[in-house]
C-alpha cells in the first residue's frame, strides 16, 4: 500500500478571507470570525446556504490565568454552526496538535469524503487582557506539578531549552537568529492585514533587546493578537465553476506520538528525530520531495522553528540552518533564495498560528498575492507547530 | 543540601495518587522515581500506561536514585510567569539526564547560581529546596557530591 493520500488533489481551496491583526480587536472575537466566514464564502462565489460543513480548531493556547468563553475567547465550530447562518450537516472541531494543519486534514477529509460538499474552515485567536501567560498559581495540580513547582512553567522555558541545546552542539549563537527576524519582519511590514505592517525590524534591534529566558527574547516570540481568517473547500470538480483558480491539498502528515516527557520537555532529539519522521510522512502522502517545494511556509511561533523545520523538511543537513538562514539564502527577494517566510510567518504577522503559512500558500499559488505575487509558485507547504509535534499540509497550483 | 528560606510564597504541588511518593521522599530530601513492576524501567512523570513496555498495568513503586547526571541544556530565567520566584530572578534551570538510565530526563533549579559555570556534560547532584514546610522541591547542584564521592 502507498502511503500517497488517496485524495491527493481532489479538494481544493477556493476562497478566503482575513480580518485585520490587531492587539485587541474593537469588536467581540465571536462576531469578527462570523463577518470573517461570510467574508470567505462571498469570496468563494458561495451563498451562506451552499456551505454544509463547518471545520476548525479552537485551542486557545494560553498558560495564563484566563478564562476559555466560546465566541470570547475561542471560537469553537459548534458556536460558528450557531451564528454563522447556514445549515450545516458535518460540524467538527480538530482536537490533537498543530491545530491549523489537523483541522485542515479534517476539512480536507470531510469533502473527500462526502461528508460535505463547501466545507468552512476557520481559525480565530484572542488575546485576553492582562499578561498572556502570567499564571497566579498558588498550587499546582495534575501534570504541571512535576515541572512548574522548580519555576519551569510556560513556553518561553519551553523553546529556550531545545533552542539552547542546539547553540551548545552545534556552536551556533544568537546572533544566527537575527535573519530570521528580519526577513519575517521584512515581510511582515508588506502586509496590509499584519499587526506589523509597516514597522521592520533591524538587525540591530534584534540584537539589543534583552533576553527573557536565555536565549529567548520578545522578538523571538509572536505577539498575542486578536485575528479570523477563514478559508472555504470543496472538491476540484466543484472548484471548476467557481471565480478563483483553485489550489488543491497534495497531502499533510502530522508527527507521531512523541516520547512521554515532562510538561513542555521539548529536548532537541525529540525535535530532530520526530521532525524528520513528520516529514517523510509528508512527503510521501504528498507525493512531493523538497526539491519540488518553491513555497515552504515553515512555523515560526518562535524563532527556532525556522531552524528546525529547515533541516527536518531537507532544505538544509542537521546542525546547518544556523548557517543557511544567512547571506541572503531566505530572502524572499532574492530570486536564488528559499522563501521560508515570504507571508511574514507569525513573527511578520502576530499570533495566528499556522494562518500566515497557509495563506501565503493559498494567495500565492492562486495568484492573488497582488504586489507581493511571486513570479513562480506552484508547490507549496504550510508547517504548523514544532515538527514533533505538530504537522503540515502541502499545496499545489496544479493538480498532478 | 541547600536549603532556602521557608515559606517562600512560591507555589507548592498538590500531591495526587501518581505523585505523592515523590513528593514525600523530596520532603525527606531523598529523589525517587518510578519503576515499571513489569519491566523495571524508571518513568518521569508515571502515567497509566508504562512507556518503555507498554503495560496497561505498570504498579509504579517510587525508587530512590543516585541524583548524579549531566546537564543536557540549560536557560536562565530573567521573567517568571509564576508568582514567588521575583526574589530569585534572574535563576538557571537545567535539563539533566540522570546516571540511571538513558535519556531519562528531568528539570530542576541550578543552586549554583545564574552565572554558574555550566557546560553540556557538566556532572550535577540532586539537592533539594525546602519551598514550605513539609514541601521540598528537586533541584541541582554542580558536581560537588560527586567530587565527595572520589574524595572517599
Amino acid at each position: 500500500m502507498s502511503g500517497r493520500f488517496a485524495a491527493s488533489n481532489k479538494v481544493a481551496l477556493v476562497g478566503h478571507a482575513q480580518s485585520p491583526v490587531q492587539r485587541h480587536a474593537e469588536r467581540p472575537l465571536g462576531a469578527l470570525a462570523v463577518d470573517t466566514a461570510r467574508q470567505a464564502i462571498a469570496d468563494a462565489g458561495l451563498d451562506l446556504k451552499d456551505v454544509d460543513g463547518i471545520v476548525a480548531a479552537s485551542l486557545f493556547p494560553t498558560a495564563g490565568s484566563h478564562a476559555v468563553q466560546d465566541g470570547v475567547s475561542t471560537v469553537t465550530a459548534g458556536w460558528m454552526a450557531e451564528h454563522l447562518g447556514a445549515d450545516p450537516r458535518y460540524v467538527a472541531g480538530f482536537q490533537g496538535i498543530g491545530q491549523v494543519s489537523g483541522a485542515m486534514a479534517l476539512a480536507v477529509n470531510t469533502v473527500a469524503s462526502g461528508a460535505a460538499d463547501y466545507v468552512l474552515f476557520y481559525r480565530a485567536l484572542h488575546n485576553p487582557r492582562g499578561s498572556y501567560h502570567g499564571n497566579s498559581m498558588q498550587s499546582i495540580e495534575g501534570p504541571q506539578q512535576w515541572t512548574a513547582p522548580a519555576g519551569y512553567f510556560g513556553p518561553l522555558a519551553m523553546i529556550a531549552l531545545p533552542y539552547n541545546e542546539y547553540l551548545q552542539r552545534y556552536g551556533a549563537t544568537r546572533e544566527s537568529m537575527a535573519a530570521v527576524l528580519v526577513e519575517a519582519r521584512k515581510n511582515g511590514a508588506r502586509i496590509p492585514w499584519s499587526y506589523w505592517h509597516g514597522k521592520p525590524l533591524t538587525s540591530e534591534e534584534y540584537l539589543a533587546a534583552p533576553t527573557l529566558v536565555d536565549p529567548v527574547c520578545r522578538y523571538d516570540c509572536d505577539i498575542p493578537v486578536d485575528g479570523v481568517a477563514a478559508f472555504v473547500l470543496t472538491s476540484a470538480e466543484r472548484a471548476r465553476d467557481l471565480p478563483h483558480k483553485p489550489v488543491y491539498v497534495s497531502g499533510y502528515a502530522h508527527s507521531a506520538p512523541a516520547p512521554r516527557r515532562l510538561p513542555l520537555h521539548w529536548p532537541l532529539d525529540d525535535i530532530i528525530d520526530g521532525g524528520a519522521e513528520t516529514a517523510r510522512r509528508l512527503w510521501e502522502h504528498a507525493g512531493v520531495g523538497p526539491d519540488e517545494v518553491d513555497l515552504p511556509q515553515l512555523y515560526d511561533g518562535f524563532s527556532p522553528f525556522i531552524w528546525f523545520w529547515l533541516e527536518v523538511l531537507g532544505f538544509c543537513p542537521t546542525g546547518e540552518a544556523h548557517r543557511f538562514v544567512q547571506d541572503g539564502r531566505i530572502d524572499s527577494d532574492n530570486p536564488g533564495g528559499l522563501p521560508v517566510l515570504s507571508g511574514g510567518g507569525a513573527l511578520g504577522n502576530g499570533r495566528m498560528h499556522g494562518i500566515p503559512q497557509m495563506l501565503e500558500c493559498y494567495l500565492q499559488l492562486a495568484g492573488r498575492a497582488g504586489e507581493r505575487q511571486r513570479p513562480k509558485a506552484t508547490v507549496g507547504v504550510a508547517c504548523q507547530s514544532s515538527p514533533h509535534y505538530g504537522g503540515a499540509v502541502v499545496y499545489s497550483a496544479e493538480p498532478f | 543540601m541547600t536549603m532556602t528560606n521557608q515559606a517562600t510564597g512560591r507555589p507548592v504541588p498538590v500531591p495526587d495518587e501518581s505523585s505523592s511518593p515523590y513528593w514525600a521522599a523530596a520532603a525527606r530530601h531523598v529523589l525517587a522515581l518510578a519503576r515499571c513492576s513489569r519491566c523495571e524501567s524508571l518513568t518521569i512523570p508515571p502515567g497509566q500506561t508504562c512507556p518503555h513496555c507498554g503495560s496497561t498495568d505498570p504498579e509504579f513503586a517510587f525508587v530512590p536514585v543516585s541524583g548524579h547526571g549531566v546537564v543536557r541544556s540549560w536557560t536562565i530565567v530573567r521573567q517568571s510567569f509564576l508568582p514567588g520566584f521575583e526574589a530569585d530572578l534572574p535563576f538557571m534551570l537545567v535539563d539533566i539526564e540522570l546516571a540511571e538510565q538513558p535519556g531519562l530526563r528531568v528539570i530542576g533549579r541550578l543552586l549554583d547560581g545564574p552565572e554558574a559555570p555550566v557546560r553540556v556534560g557538566a556532572p550535577v547532584d540532586v539537592a533539594f529546596e525546602d519551598v514550605a514546610p513539609g514541601v521540598a522541591v528537586p533541584a541541582f547542584e554542580l558536581g560537588a557530591a560527586r567530587d565527595a564521592e572520589a574524595d572517599e
